[in-house]
């Protein structure tokens, strides 16, 4: 039974990390109306500039790594979608030229993570962290700290996209683009805006998972891009709050299921549940009319 | 001088232009409507005033100010707003999201803006927490107007606002029509239905194969053969 506790913990420590990655991506969709393939190498990028600014320049607290790595992450994302993302989204109007670009992009910053940092594992410079039982689960305050970051990140997207102009012009334009744009809405400004956001939670969510993780790789990212993946599918693919959901599902699913089988097959729980999913509902459980 | 002005405007998709040379003006205080064969360059023509599509040469002014290289969505504030005839409404929006949204163009109080229009609107104020995408076809085409209108602009152009609508819910938004153009707004209307844009305009444009044939008062319009302008032939009477 404490096994059973503890993979329970783990789950919510992996879907609070899933939950960030996962709605960072489906904001970026929502309003793109394509899949950024290179979202893995974002997060392991924005991992090391956390990285750089707490282990090898700046020796900077982590938590304040955490949020400068990350915001420089969302400038970065920015600045991709500026020079690579909207001039071929310009050019050609299928999806599907972009989302090449994506699978390109994401070659490219892998093998310059490579080529900068090397393919050692890295570390962030932390002090141990203690343990706590909180009820019958056993968690570090770093994993608790993880969570809370994951819970008032969520909170904080709920609230922007349903009280604030900018989350309701983001979401007139994830229906309607060119409705948002002739209704006085800067589609250009809510467009760069998403990217900025998207960017800086691959930022914090690579950090996490480094945190969570114990340690850092270019591939870090990539390898957890399919658990992403499995999350937003579930959920309903460019939907937030089915993000959150298929993050909470595949999380809880992946870790609890690593408690009584090898834990080498995690990946194949998140995998059997897409599978299940789109064979009973291909459109997964908060399914967005109108998004392809 | 016009609420809006269009002259000489010639655009359309990549270089082959589907309007030609379209001169046509709105005032304030009247129903202006173009009808037309299917093709004629009608939603062609409403798309390049609202900044969908460029025109490749000519002027568009509005109040005065020339928005003709004006990016779309600065249009709106400065009193031009588009209906179109399709995917009108913001469908996962609630009926208060969809004016809010419409409001954004606006310097004025939304709050008090759209308990005016909900005023007038008055189908719409049982379904404010309803997602648009649950009203029917006739209280979206409503509650586009509406949107539409929080930014309480000097134009509003529709394009085909009772197209699929039954005819009880059609006459619903032709009285609405005739009611915003008493507000001091120029209302241009895109029809397909000729009976009825002659019955309820004040000016009526008739496009054919992208340009502006014919046009005059709506009275003098009934009194044409239309049937042979549609044809392209010359206006006998």
């Amino acid at each position: 039974m404490q096994i059973f506790w503890q993979s329970v913990g783990f789950g919510f420590v992996t879907a609070s990390v899933l939950a960030i990655s996962a709605v960072g991506l489906s904001l970026q969709f929502g309003i793109t109306n394509y899949i950024n393939f290179a979202y893995g190498d974002f997060m392991a990028l924005g991992a090391f500039f956390t990285y750089v600014l707490n282990s090898e320049v700046f020796h900077l607290n982590i938590w304040i790594a955490l949020v400068v790595g990350s915001l420089a992450m969302g400038v970065f994302a920015v600045l991709i979608n500026h020079v690579i993302f909207s001039p071929f989204a310009r050019r050609f109007k299928k999806t599907f030229y972009v989302l090449i670009v994506t699978f390109g992009l994401s070659l490219i910053l892998l093998n310059l993570e490579y080529s900068i940092w090397g393919a050692d594992v890295r570390f962030f410079q932390m002090p141990l962290a203690k343990v706590m039982h909180i009820g019958p689960l056993l968690l570090t305050r770093y994993q608790l700290i993880v969570m809370a970051i994951a819970v008032a990140l969520m909170l904080g997207v709920h609230a922007m996209l349903k009280t604030t102009r900018l989350g309701k012009s983001m979401r007139a334009m994830a229906d309607n683009t060119t409705l948002a744009m002739t209704s006085g809405i800067d589609t250009r400004a809510i467009t760069t805006i998403t990217w900025f956001l998207s960017g800086t939670l691959a930022g914090v969510s690579g950090t996490v998972l480094g945190i969570t993780e114990g340690n850092l790789t270019p591939a870090s990212g990539e390898l957890f891009l399919f658990v992403i993946f499995a999350a937003v599918i579930v959920g309903g693919v460019g939907s937030i709050y089915g993000a959150m959901a298929g993050a909470l599902l595949i999380g809880l699913a992946t870790e609890i299921s690593a408690a009584f089988i090898n834990p080498a097959y995690k990946l194949d729980t998140a995998f059997v549940i897409l599978i299940c999913t789109l064979l009973l509902r291909p459109s997964g459980l908060f399914a967005r009319p109108g998004k392809a | 001088m016009p609420a809006l002005l269009a002259e000489n405007v010639t655009a359309g998709y990549g270089h082959s232009p589907i309007i030609n040379d379209i001169t046509l003006s709105a005032e304030l205080n009247s129903v202006t409507t173009i009808i037309g064969p299917n093709g004629a360059g009608k939603s062609t023509f409403a798309k390049t005033l609202v900044g969908i599509l460029r025109p490749t040469s000519g002027r568009i002014v509005v109040n005065d100010v020339d928005i003709t290289r004006m990016a779309g969505h600065l249009i709106p504030r400065h009193g031009l707003v588009y209906v179109p005839q399709n995917d009108n409404v913001f469908k996962r929006l609630t009926v208060r999201e969809n004016l809010e949204v419409g409001g954004f163009a606006s310097r004025a109080n939304t709050a008090a803006r759209m308990e005016e229009i909900l005023d007038i609107f008055t189908d719409l104020q049982k379904a404010v927490e309803k997602k648009a995408g649950f009203l029917s076809g006739g209280q979206q085409n409503l509650l586009a107007i509406a949107r539409a209108l929080m930014v309480d602009p000097s134009v509003i152009m529709l394009d085909e606002p009772t197209a699929g609508l039954s005819p009880a819910y059609t006459d619903v938004v032709w009285s609405q029509i005739a009611r915003i153009a008493k507000l001091n707004t120029a209302v241009l209307v895109v029809e397909q239905n000729v009976e009825r844009a002659l019955k309820h305009s004040d000016e009526v444009h008739i496009f054919v194969a992208g340009r502006n044939h014919v046009h005059g008062a709506a009275d003098e319009i009934a009194g044409l053969d239309l049937a042979s302008i549609f044809l392209g032939r010359s206006h006998a009477s």
